[in-house]
């Protein structure tokens, strides 16, 4: 199953990686961060379908996606 | 923890201290903007061999200008406003073989560059221009500029704007531009699949990249990246009545003609065949 990866120091909660992800596999965190921010989070990653949509979008380089191939097993 | 994997081409430490997070305003689209032109970079570097010297990023003044040298991990210029085409002119003459890739934004090429812009595209330099377009000035404050859509309430139109927009594609392919296409933030693939091409492209290419501004337009990033979704149309569809009102998107020229310095170097080689046949 893919894993989400989201950088706390770069996330601005923008959420737009929600709003672009086709399944809907991430959503919004029911909490804010430190700095005030809503960050992404895992909804089903079995929804997760790997095409990388969000870390495409993102304006500050804070999503990654781990796919079963990075984590080898 | 797995990291962005663009992050390899961005500087994340400086002698000065950390460099990201980047400056913008949360759901900037000048950082999805960036995010797809080094997806482009990293396609031409695996695909056509090409190496991180052969790129140089120039940049102007304003928001969208402060991703070049700041976060870049490649030959970068931050330079003066509206000037940026005309040091990338002089990058690219200096030595033609560089993938010059010009960031700016719509005030930057089209207000106070927009003569720059108009004799880049007219020399048919062989140079990437990636405009980012949130149709306002927004590192002053939010003022109009001569891209705000008619309508559009800005700090300095608090009752609408009056003024008609300038449609940049058009005024570049009138200019002479190779190639000129327009997309939004909301195409990521659209708009990384058309920066290869322009970078591949011997010529100017120009592509205008809509953009957005959640703090001067007072929405949420997500809602504008889905606004801008709504709001733009295939150029195929452009004549049709479900796209009145909405922006067209697309490729609008890709024309192939000599740039400036094949058509340069022509007339090198014929003055040293003349100055042969005089010796």
């Amino acid at each position: 199953m893919n894993k989400l990866h989201v950088n706390p120091a770069y996330c601005k909660g923008c959420l737009i990686c929600v709003e672009a992800c086709p399944t809907k596999a991430i959503t919004p965190c029911k909490s804010i961060n430190a700095k005030g921010y809503t960050l992404p989070e895992e909804d089903d990653m079995r929804r997760c379908t790997g095409c990388m949509l969000c870390e495409t979008v993102c304006p500050d380089f804070a999503i990654a996606i781990e796919s079963d191939e990075d984590q080898g097993d | 923890m797995k990291k962005h994997p663009m992050l390899k081409y961005l500087k994340e430490e400086a002698p000065a201290g950390p460099r990201l997070p980047l400056i913008m305003c949360p759901g900037c689209g000048a950082g999805q903007v960036l995010n797809y032109a080094l997806h482009a970079v990293d396609t031409l570097i695996r695909e056509d061999g090409l190496r991180k010297e052969d790129f140089v990023f120039i940049s102007g003044v304003g928001c969208s200008s402060r991703l070049a040298s700041h976060y870049l991990n490649f030959d970068s210029g931050w330079t003066l406003h509206g000037r940026a085409l005309a040091v990338a002119t002089g990058a690219l003459l200096a030595n033609p073989g560089l993938k010059v890739i010009v960031l700016t934004g719509d005030g930057d090429a089209a207000a106070i560059g927009g003569n720059h812009f108009i004799h880049a595209c007219r020399r048919n330099l062989n140079m990437t221009i990636l405009c980012i377009n949130n149709g306002l000035y927004g590192m002053t404050g939010g003022q109009v500029a001569p891209t705000t859509p008619i309508g559009r309430t800005t700090t300095t139109t608090p009752y609408g704007n009056v003024e008609e927009e300038f449609d940049l594609c058009r005024l570049a392919q009138t200019a002479g531009a190779a190639y000129v296409a327009r997309w939004s933030t909301a195409h990521p693939h659209q708009t990384i699949k058309t920066i290869i091409k322009g970078i591949r492209k011997k010529g100017t290419a120009f592509v205008e990249i809509l953009s957005q501004c959640p703090v001067h337009l007072k929405t949420a990033p997500a809602e504008m990246f889905r606004d801008l979704k709504k709001n733009t149309v295939p150029l195929k569809k452009a004549g049709k009545s479900e796209a009145k009102g909405r922006i067209p998107v697309g490729v609008f020229c890709d024309i192939d003609k000599p740039d400036w310095v094949t058509r340069y170097q022509e007339i090198i080689g014929r003055l040293e065949r003349v100055e042969s046949t005089h010796e």
